[in-house]
Formats: C-alpha cells, sequence, structure tokens
C-alpha cells in the first residue's frame, strides 16, 4: 500500500442548471411563533396543572383553613343570586386577624384556666356588698374562683382563648352544661376589656369563634333532641314538630341567659343563642334581633358596642341570608347615632394612655363599619342617594373623617366619582383637623383611578383642590402616599403641563420638607412607577422639566439605581414603537442607563448585571438616528465609553455598529464603512469572552468584506486565525459549562467559506497567506487526532482547497477581487493549493489509522468514505496515486462494513453515474472486488 | 338485691292547673323480685314561713318558722301488699290537683321560692315492706300555675328623675360627694306585667354632669309574714340586670327588657298570713360611685297576652 498520494484537484465543468422558479411573498419555514407560543404555554400550564393536582399535597396549615371554610360553609348554603356573608366573614377575620396585633401584654380573667395569680375581683352590685365579699373569700378554693393572668404575649393569649373553647367542648361532652355556659359567658365578658385596644378587633374574632362554637354545641343538642339527628337544616325547622322536652330544655337555656346579670355578656349571650328561638317560636327570632339592636344601645363605649353591632350582623346573615341585609342598615343608622361618642374626651384619653395615636384608634373601628356597610349597601335601592345622604351627615358632624373614609371603602368608583368635588369639598373644609386624612385622600384617588380616561373639566379643580389639602401635608410619607393614586389620576385625565405642575410642587415640598428624599426612595419610587403605567403616552413624561429632577431627587447609590431600573424597565415595557429619535428622550434614558452601569461593581451579582445589560441593550437598540449615520456612530462611540463594563453590550454595540454599516451600502468606499470597521475592531479585543471575539472577528470581516474594505477584512481574519487557540472547550452559560464544540466549528467552517472570496495578500510572500496561516496554526494546536472536530476541519479545508484550484470560484461579492480573477490560476499558486492539500489528505490518513488504533470503527468507516466521496468528485483521477487511494479507502470500508451499507451504496451508484472514462473504470474496478 | 322507686310525670314541664289532673307513672325498678307490704302516693302542697332575723325579737316567743300552712294533702294506694317481678314496672296514675277544703283554705297557690315564703307542691311515693326492710321512697315536685285570667289594660308610669325629685318622689341616693346634675328619664310600658312576658320600657339620660358608670334594673320581692300580733315585712333582690354599661350618649332611649325569672316570682298575692309583692328599681350609678335609684312597685299576674 503506497503511503504518499500527491493530491490533484479536477477541474469541475461549471454548468447552468435551468431549474422552473416561481416567486413566493413568504418565507416557507416562517411560523407564526406569537400565536402558537400563548396557545401552546396556556395549554402546557393547564395540562400540567392537571397532571399535578392529584398529586399535590396540601399546606397543613392551608388544609386546615380549607377545612375549616369547609365547616362553616356547610350549614348555610345560600342561592347563587345572594351574597355569601360567611365568606366575606371569614375574608374579614383572617384580616383582622393580621392587621390588629400588639406587642403590649394581655390580660385575661377567668376561672376556667390553670394558673395564674389569683384575684378577687369584686363585682359592681349596689347591695350586700359585704355578704358578697366574705362569700367570694370563701369561695376561694372552689374551681369557681376567678383568676386574674396578667402579662400574655398575644400569642398566649390566643393559646389561651383556645383553651377556653377546647374546655367548652370538652365540658359540654361530659354533661357539664352549664359548666360550658359559664365559660362561654367569661369570654364575652372578656370583651368589655378595652386596655391594649389596638388587639381588641383581633380578640373579638377570636371569641366570636368560642361563642359560635357554643351556640352551635347547643343548637345541635337541641336539634338531636328534637328530630334524633343534628343533620337538620335550620330553614327547615318547624317549630310545631319540636317535642315538649326539647322546647323545655330551650326555654331553660333562655332563661338562664336572661338573667345574666351584666349587659354584654347578656347580649352575645343572647346572640349566640338566637337560633335556638327556632325550638320555641320562629317568629320570634327576627324581634329578638331588632330588640337587641336597640339594646346595644346600652353600650356605653363605643369601640365596643360597635362589635357587639358587627357579631349581631353575622348571626344574622347566617341565619336569613339576604334578608338580614336590613339590620345591617338598622346597625349602621344606630351606630351614626351614636357616633360622636368615638371621639369623647374619655375615650381620648384612654386611647392616649395606651399610647396610640388618633389615626390607630380611629382604625380600629373600620372593619367594623366596612361590615356594617357590606350589607347595608346591598339592601338600599339607590346608591348615589345614599351616597348623598351621608355626605350631607358627614357635611354637617364634627369628627366626620372616619364616617368618610368608610364610604370611600365601601362604596363603588363610579357613585364615588360622581360626587368627588363634593366629597373633597368636605375634606377641604376641615383638613387641618383630620388624622385620617392620608387614607382618605389616597382611597379618593384610587377611586378617581378607575375613572374613564376622558378630560372633563371638572378633573383640574379637583386636582387643584387636592393639591392645596395636600401640601399642606405634615408628614412627608402621608403626603407621598396620597401623591401616587393622585398623580395616576392627573396621568389619565389632564394635560402635560398639569402633571408637570404636579411634579414641580412635589420636588418643592420635598425640598421644603428638608429631610432627605432617600428614606421616602421606594415611595417616591411606586409614585413613579406607577406613573409611567398610566400615563397615555410614555414618551411625554421625559418630555416634562420636572420629570427627570425628580427621579433624580434621591442621592444614594442604591437608591438612584432602584430607580433608575424601575424607570427604564417600566419604560421599555409600555414604549411600543420600534425607535426612539427625541434627542431629549435619549439624553434622559442615556443618563439613567449610565447610573445603572456605575451601580455595577465586583461585587455585583451576575443577575443583576445581567438584567442591567438587558436593559441597556434595549436601549441602545432602540436609538435611531435615521438618516444621519454619523450621530449614529457618535452615539455609539458615546456608549462604549459609558459601558465599557458591561461585555453584553459591547457585543450589542458591534452588532449596531455593524448594522449601521451595511444600512449605509450606498456609500460604497466612503469613510463610514472604514470608520465602522475599526470601531468594531477596536472594540472587540476588550470582550473576555474568547469565543465572542472569535464571532465578532468574523462578522466583522463580512461586514468589512461587504464595505469592500479589504485590508480591514484581513486584519480581522487574521486576529480570528490568532485567536483560534484560546477559545476554551467548554464556556460558563446560565451556570452551567457548555462545550464550544459545535459552535467553534460552525465558526470555523463559516470562516473557511470566507476564505474563498478574501483576495490574497499581495505584499506576503506567501500564497494564500491567511490560508496557510490557518493550516499552520492548525498543526500549532495539538489537537487530539481522534477529535471529530479536528477531522471535520480536515475535510473541509479540503474542500476549500479544491475550490480555490477553480478557475471561476462559486460565489463572490460584487466589488472584492477574489484569487480566481486575481491570479488567473497562475500555476504557482496551484502548486501551494495542491501542496496543502497533499498534505491535508495524508493527515487524513493518520487520523483513519489513529482511529483504527482506537477502535472507533464506525469513525473511521465514515472518514474514509468521506476521503472518498471527496476523491471520486473532486480530484483528478486519471492521477493513478488517486484512483488507488479510492480504491484502498473502499476496501477498508468494505472491511468495517456497518450493518447500515446506505452511505457506501449511494456513493457507489453516483460513481456510476460517472460518465468519465476514469470514473467507469475505478466503477469496474471496485465492481469486481 | 336493690330495688329503686321513681315518679315520672306524663307532663315534661310538671305544670298544672287547679282542676287537671296530674298522670304520671311509678317506676319500680328491681332486681330480683320485690315482696311488699303496699304502694303508696301522697300529694302534698303547702306553705312555709320563715321570719327574718331581723325581726326575730319581736317574736322571742315564736320558733324562727312558723308552722306551715297545708294546701292539699291527698293519698291513693296504688298497689295492696304483694310481690313486684324483677324487672321494670310501670304503675300509673292519675289524681285530681283540687285543694283542700275547710275553713281556713287558701285554695291553691302558685308555686313559688323566696326567701321567707316558699310555696311548694310534691308528690312523694313510698313502698311499705317487710319488718327488717327500711320502706322505699321517692319523691317528685310539680308546679302550680293559676289559669290564664284576661289580660287586664296596661297601666304605663313614666318619671323623671333630677337632684329635685330625688326625696320628694320616693326615689333615694346614696353615696359620697355633691349631687351630680343629671335629669333621667323612665318609662315602664305597664306595672302590671304578665308573668311569662318580659318587663319593657326604656330609660333616657337627658342631662349628666358626671360620666355614668351603669344603669340597673332591680327586681325586689317584699315578702310579708305575720299575724295580728305582729308581722315582718322584708325586701330582697330577686335579680339586677344592667340596662347600661359605660357612659351612654344623652339623650337617647335605651330600651329596658327584663325576663321574669321562674320559680322566683308569682303572682302578687296577699293573704291573711303572708304577702308576696314585686317592685322594680332603677339604679343609676354615676363614675364617682354616686347612686340614685327610683322605685317601682308592681302588679304580677298570670295573665294571657
Amino acid at each position: 500500500m503506497p503511503t504518499y498520494y500527491k493530491w490533484r484537484s479536477a477541474k469541475i465543468q461549471t454548468q447552468k442548471h435551468e431549474y422552473p422558479s416561481l416567486e413566493v411573498t413568504n418565507h416557507p419555514l416562517r411560523v407564526e411563533v406569537r400565536n402558537l407560543k400563548l396557545n401552546a404555554s396556556k395549554s402546557f400550564i393547564q395540562s400540567l396543572h392537571k397532571w399535578s393536582s392529584s398529586f399535590e399535597e396540601l399546606d397543613p396549615l392551608l388544609r386546615f383553613e380549607q377545612m375549616n371554610l369547609e365547616h362553616n360553609l356547610d350549614p348555610i348554603e345560600k342561592s347563587d343570586d345572594a351574597i355569601n356573608y360567611s365568606k366575606i366573614w371569614s375574608v374579614k377575620c383572617t384580616a383582622i386577624l393580621n392587621k390588629y396585633t400588639t406587642g403590649e401584654k394581655l390580660t385575661i380573667i377567668s376561672s376556667y384556666l390553670p394558673g395564674g395569680e389569683k384575684t378577687l375581683l369584686r363585682q359592681v352590685s349596689n347591695l350586700n356588698e359585704k355578704v358578697k365579699h366574705r362569700l367570694e373569700q370563701l369561695d376561694d378554693f372552689d374551681e369557681t374562683s376567678v383568676r386574674k393572668t396578667m402579662g400574655l404575649s398575644q400569642q398566649e393569649f390566643v393559646t389561651k382563648i383556645h383553651m377556653l373553647d377546647d374546655e367548652i367542648k370538652k365540658a359540654w361532652d361530659t354533661e357539664q352544661r352549664v359548666k360550658a355556659f359559664k365559660i362561654a359567658i367569661q369570654c364575652s365578658k372578656l370583651l368589655s376589656d378595652i386596655n391594649v385596644m389596638q388587639f381588641y378587633p383581633s380578640k373579638f374574632v377570636l371569641i366570636c369563634d368560642v361563642l359560635d362554637n357554643f351556640g352551635t354545641l347547643v343548637f345541635n343538642r337541641l336539634k338531636k333532641k328534637s328530630f334524633g339527628s343534628d343533620s337538620v337544616k335550620f330553614e327547615d325547622i318547624d317549630t310545631n314538630l319540636v317535642p315538649e322536652s326539647a322546647r323545655e330544655t330551650c326555654q331553660n337555656w333562655m332563661f338562664k341567659m336572661a338573667s345574666i346579670r351584666e349587659l354584654l355578656p347578656r347580649l352575645y349571650m343572647e346572640m349566640a343563642l338566637l337560633k335556638c328561638y327556632v325550638f320555641i317560636s320562629k317568629q320570634e327570632i327576627k324581634p329578638a334581633i331588632v330588640r337587641l339592636i336597640k339594646m346595644i344601645r346600652g353600650i356605653g363605649n363605643p369601640l365596643v358596642a360597635i362589635y357587639v353591632r358587627v357579631y349581631l350582623c353575622k348571626v344574622a346573615s347566617s341565619l336569613f341570608g339576604k334578608e338580614s341585609e336590613c339590620y345591617f342598615y338598622d346597625n349602621l343608622k344606630e351606630f351614626l347615632e351614636e357616633y360622636q361618642q368615638i371621639f369623647q374626651p374619655a375615650m381620648a384619653k384612654k386611647f392616649g394612655t395606651q399610647l396610640l395615636t388618633a389615626d390607630q384608634y380611629l382604625s380600629l373601628y373600620i372593619p367594623a363599619i366596612d361590615w356594617l356597610f357590606s350589607g347595608t349597601l346591598n339592601t338600599v335601592p339607590c346608591k348615589i342617594t345614599f351616597l348623598e345622604e351621608l355626605l350631607q351627615v358627614c357635611d354637617n358632624t364634627e369628627n366626620s373623617e372616619l364616617l368618610l373614609c368608610c364610604l370611600l371603602s365601601a362604596f363603588d368608583s363610579p357613585n364615588i366619582i360622581k360626587k368627588s368635588s363634593d366629597i373633597l369639598g368636605i375634606i377641604h373644609k376641615s383638613a387641618e383637623h383630620m388624622v385620617l386624612l392620608s387614607q382618605i385622600l389616597t382611597s379618593l384617588g384610587e377611586h378617581l383611578c378607575h375613572a374613564e380616561a376622558y378630560r372633563q373639566p371638572s378633573s383640574e379643580a379637583l386636582s387643584q383642590t387636592w393639591w392645596k389639602i395636600a401640601n399642606n401635608m405634615k408628614s412627608t410619607a402621608d403626603f407621598l402616599q396620597v401623591l401616587e393614586p393622585w398623580l395616576q389620576f392627573a396621568c389619565t385625565q389632564l394635560s402635560i403641563q398639569h402633571i408637570n405642575m404636579l411634579l414641580r410642587g412635589t420636588i418643592r415640598y420635598m425640598i421644603k420638607s428638608s429631610k432627605p428624599a432617600d428614606g421616602y426612595s421606594s415611595q417616591i419610587r411606586s409614585a413613579i412607577k406607577r406613573m409611567l403605567k398610566s400615563i397615555p403616552d410614555v414618551e411625554e413624561l421625559f418630555l416634562m422639566d420636572a420629570f427627570m429632577p425628580l427621579v433624580e431627587l434621591v442621592q444614594t447609590s442604591s437608591a438612584r439605581t432602584m430607580m433608575a431600573k424601575t424607570v427604564l424597565s417600566v419604560f421599555f415595557e409600555r414604549y411600543n414603537s420600534v425607535q426612539i429619535e427625541d434627542h431629549i428622550i435619549i439624553a434622559s434614558l442615556m443618563r439613567l442607563c449610565c447610573i445603572l452601569h456605575d451601580s455595577i461593581n465586583a461585587v455585583t451579582v451576575e443577575d443583576e448585571t445581567k438584567v442591567c445589560a438587558d436593559l441597556i441593550n434595549k436601549f441602545i437598540q432602540t436609538v435611531s438616528y435615521q438618516d444621519d449615520f454619523q450621530q449614529q456612530l457618535n452615539f455609539y462611540v458615546d456608549c462604549r465609553s459609558a459601558f465599557i463594563k458591561l461585555d453584553s453590550v459591547l457585543v450589542t454595540l458591534v452588532h449596531g455598529v455593524h448594522a449601521l454599516s451595511t444600512r449605509a451600502g450606498g456609500a460604497r468606499g466612503g469613510w463610514l464603512p472604514r470608520a465602522c470597521a475599526a470601531y468594531c475592531f477596536v472594540t472587540v479585543p476588550s470582550l473576555q469572552c474568547a469565543l465572542a471575539r472569535a464571532q465578532l472577528y468574523l462578522l466583522g470581516a463580512h461586514a468589512a468584506l461587504l464595505g469592500a474594505c479589504v485590508g480591514q477584512a484581513e486584519a480581522n481574519l487574521k486576529a480570528l486565525v490568532g485567536l483560534i487557540p484560546d477559545i476554551p472547550q467548554y464556556i460558563q452559560e446560565d451556570g452551567q459549562n457548555k462545550p464550544t464544540h459545535d459552535r467553534v466549528l460552525g465558526l470555523l467552517c463559516n470562516f473557511l467559506s470566507t476564505l474563498l472570496i478574501l483576495p490574497d495578500n499581495m505584499d506576503s510572500n506567501s500564497k494564500a497567506y491567511i490560508l496557510s496561516g490557518f493550516i499552520k496554526i492548525m498543526e500549532r494546536i495539538h489537537w487530539k487526532k481522534t477529535d471529530p472536530l479536528y477531522y471535520t476541519l480536515l475535510l473541509r479545508t479540503l474542500d476549500l482547497l479544491c475550490h480555490m484550484t477553480q478557475e471561476k470560484y462559486v460565489y463572490h461579492i460584487d466589488g472584492v477581487l477574489s484569487n480566481d480573477e486575481l491570479y488567473g490560476s497562475e500555476e504557482e499558486f496551484i502548486e501551494v493549493l495542491e501542496n496543502h492539500a497533499t498534505n491535508i489528505c495524508q493527515e487524513i490518513l493518520v487520523v483513519l489509522k489513529a482511529l483504527g488504533d482506537v477502535k472507533e470503527t464506525k469513525k473511521q468507516y465514515n472518514l474514509a468514505l468521506e476521503l472518498f466521496w471527496r476523491i471520486i468528485k473532486r480530484s483528478d483521477l486519471k492521477e493513478s496515486s488517486m484512483t488507488s487511494l479510492a480504491v484502498n479507502l473502499w476496501v477498508l470500508s468494505q472491511k468495517m462494513q456497518d450493518s447500515n451499507n446506505n452511505f457506501a451504496k449511494t456513493m457507489l451508484s453516483a460513481l456510476e453515474s460517472d460518465t468519465s472514462a476514469e470514473g467507469r473504470r475505478l466503477f469496474d474496478k471496485l465492481k469486481a472486488m | 338485691m336493690s330495688a329503686s322507686l321513681a315518679i315520672s310525670l306524663k307532663k315534661v314541664n310538671k305544670v298544672y292547673h287547679e282542676g287537671e289532673i296530674i298522670a304520671g307513672v311509678v317506676i319500680v325498678d328491681t332486681s330480683t323480685d320485690l315482696r311488699h307490704e303496699g304502694l303508696t302516693l301522697i300529694m302534698e302542697g303547702s306553705v312555709n314561713l320563715q321570719i327574718s332575723s331581723k325581726n326575730a325579737g319581736l317574736f322571742d316567743a315564736f320558733s324562727n318558722n312558723i308552722r306551715p300552712i297545708n294546701l292539699i294533702n291527698t293519698s291513693i294506694e296504688l298497689a295492696p301488699a304483694g310481690k313486684i317481678p324483677t324487672g321494670v314496672t310501670e304503675i300509673p296514675f292519675e289524681m285530681p290537683l283540687v285543694a283542700r277544703q275547710s275553713s281556713m283554705s287558701l285554695g291553691l297557690l302558685e308555686t313559688y321560692h323566696g326567701v321567707f315564703v316558699n310555696i311548694m307542691y310534691t308528690l312523694k311515693c313510698s313502698m311499705k315492706r317487710s319488718f327488717l326492710n327500711k320502706p322505699l321512697n321517692a319523691s317528685c315536685q310539680f308546679f302550680v300555675q293559676y289559669k290564664h285570667q284576661e289580660r287586664p289594660a296596661p297601666k304605663p308610669v313614666r318619671c323623671e328623675v333630677t337632684p329635685a325629685t330625688l326625696r320628694v318622689a320616693g326615689g333615694a341616693a346614696a353615696g359620697g360627694g355633691p349631687v351630680p346634675h343629671f335629669a333621667l328619664y323612665a318609662e315602664i310600658d305597664s306595672t302590671v306585667c304578665a308573668l311569662d312576658r318580659p318587663v319593657t320600657g326604656q330609660i333616657r339620660v337627658d342631662e349628666c354632669s358626671v360620666p355614668i358608670k351603669s344603669i340597673e334594673l332591680q327586681l325586689v320581692r317584699v315578702e310579708t309574714c305575720g299575724t295580728s300580733e305582729g308581722y315582718s315585712k322584708d325586701a330582697t333582690e330577686v335579680q339586677n340586670i344592667q340596662v347600661c354599661e359605660g357612659d351612654v350618649l344623652r339623650a337617647r332611649a335605651v330600651p329596658l327588657h327584663m325576663v321574669l325569672p321562674r320559680l322566683f316570682t308569682c303572682p302578687t298575692t296577699t293573704t291573711p298570713l303572708f304577702k308576696i309583692e314585686f317592685e322594680l328599681n332603677i339604679a343609676v350609678i354615676f363614675e364617682n360611685d354616686y347612686l340614685v335609684t327610683e322605685n317601682f312597685p308592681i302588679l304580677l299576674l298570670r295573665c294571657k297576652w
């Protein structure tokens, strides 16, 4: 077997193929990506959910919650059109428990709890005090002595209440019904204690639960006594069918309840037992509710009183559903009568000693009033007239702020908007004294945000009045809180000038408040964010002279970065045209991008950097100076100097410049392509990743060739060749090591294809200057011979060499003189190429052997056939060495014949169709074997 | 060798009116055959009077307890001497509720539990047994109520209480410090009240210079016992319920609502030997523990409503 084969490339006769063609408007492979994606993602999530739902184990806490809910909902199922009050209630309870918490120490008074210091409590009574006291002393060791446990934390208190609840159930189950009753009474008594007021609403919710449970115990037992089972629903109970004994038991409960001395426990217990009246007479329940509504008047403490009303409504709604709404209304009316009680000096003193502020104190009432309103509004025939009446009340009473605040949260936006100027008038009148001012203004603003977006003359007046009030607000935090919805309102309703005025006013306010703005940066940010989101045309904001100063009001770098990020991300979210052309906007955005860029340092996390880079990239991609190429290039130059720390921004810049250079294609030979090429050539080396650099070099070469800058193209390619050894095998991407193998192969194949059109450097003394350099580099890198990357590259180089020997190359770029024309198939040039080919062919044979050594038969088989194919297609078969090499390769491949022999068969059939004499001879020879 | 005796009445609430028939069963539960010398059922009703210790000095001659007044005393034999088989045996009975006919007879009075006067009715069942065995006894209370009479016309009362009306109008005041300035208005819907209806009314604080701590409605019984030689009269509290807690809104009526307790109340009764009367007190306690009360005598009736 000869070991040396001299490669000779064959001259291929170029043929002109005539194929039928037709013009198309749509790319056949184009997909409607957007639609597809939406559909796909939706159904995907749904199907995912479907699959996973059966496996999903609920969080134990959630499960309890759901069990509770189901349990609560069970006994009272309502028709669909009615509002489900029990659901609203349970939502409300959760909200209350979350909101009204305390760090203060709590006190619980009960005789059924273990521990606690024994204290004798003397009850208020006007008779026989002395005797009673003595009796109590005797009782001291009795179970029923009252103990006071002090210094409980909130959590302990909650546990204690739950303990009492359990105690009731335990007593009930052990037939100690009177004891259960007594514990329930003691629980309701706890509600008369208004120490640690800020916990009161939560305490109320907890104790309500206990009372509800107790009521249900009694009710279920009576049901069992009457009907033998407790599955009968309240609605289905017929009083006439109740047996005498059950009625008697129920009567007894009622007598017991009616003789409770203190008012508050008596009220609560009657409410808890209200549904039991059904065993005596169903008609008695509603009059009882009406009576209770009046009796609550006897509770002097407004906080205690309103929560009793809340419980009454809750009980009524669970019994009568829709029909109970009139009781909500009645209770609301009663509340309005006693409204001034809230502001009596005694209460002020009480919350003062508990170190509560007035707004905290008033906020204790809000959930209760909201609850009353929630039922009332469903029964009122005309909401707007009702609102007018209430506003009239507000206008005429002092301290109307609490009512006003609740009105705003209870009514729906359309009605509030209709009356907005009246409301604002009322606020304006007494803004000075209002402690809930910011809350009221905020919720009014939120309502106005829902107004339809057309500019009404009244909007301007509203905004002006609002500004007058807000500008005098003392607390900066409150001011900013109020500002947020009102800015949105201004953005949707008012003119640019007006918004600008508001912004200017805000800046002035912030400066005047003489507190550093940094403390309020998150509030300012959210205000700006809402403005950006709500303004119809987001560009207009940047055209206001007060916008950027407001954005830059905060001084600390972290706050500024957050601000810049918010503004940029919302801006790009909302910005819907492709390009930004306005110089002012560009300058503002540039400023923000700079802030963002400057915040990046060595300790910045990768994700953070990526987010910043993405934002800056978006900015660079959208900026356009249209036909002013110089300005555009200057912009890119500025950006490079400004964003030097971010590689991905530099890449974007290079791409941008290339795009610019090709866009300016008309000005061929002008300064622009050169300038662009120079820009890129200078920019690329500062990138970290060698692969990215290599890719950009190649791209640079392409762009330079298109712009007919041969020198620049050559420089780029040369740099690329020099870079090949530096390309790592793996690069870090998304926190994973990814092999660069395929990408390098693609890149170098592309590079080789580019070399075909690159004119040779006439100044150098070696022919095919860059290619020779590439081959040398290939030799220098100690690649593993069996690496597919290596031998594939060898094959590709062989392909290129074959093509370079042709008289006319298969492709050209207009205006670039390629080697075919440059050398005109000069012999010396061809010689050099054939030499290279011979060497490479030799190297491939070495690889074949190496593959055989490591038993990579499949790879060996493929490579042998690949080479065989190149010989029969590209080499000159007249040369005997070529023919014999081909035969040898064929023999080699047949020896390792794979089960899948299609590859070889196809080649053979291709050879069969070869009409040349040499081809036939080779075919016959192979056939003969 | 155990046996028990129990009485079970047909009516669950055990309330009977004069002339009605009390029906029920005596339940004998025995583990062996029970031999007995006769089973009798006795119906008893009596008034127990007690002289309060306050007045005891006047009555040194008497003991504190006066002899009970007998209202009804009848007996029937349920079973002659014989044997009761093992297991639960129910012996039904029926007895007419008729008052004892005598010159001193008071008729049947309503059941009432008071401090100095008690009116009680019981059924007692006893089984005489052979010489060595103790007799078996069982007893059961039942309640007597008057028949509902026609409803009389309501008699509302109104009053205003101010510092000026205090002693004059029978109101009383107690507590330290100067008299605060106040004006109260109270109203009872009717001083003639049905026993099974709540007492209703309203109270209004029109003016008050100091905060109010509590307003309470108190039901008081006035029991008088004695003979021509002397008598004792005592007022004690039956129940006291709070109507207002804390400083209530001025000039706003707060309802009064009191359910009259069973057994501890009865129709207002007057007999030669004793009297049972009831009164209502409205007590207003101010923040400084100053106390103002207003008294309303009421007439309780068993009547329709």
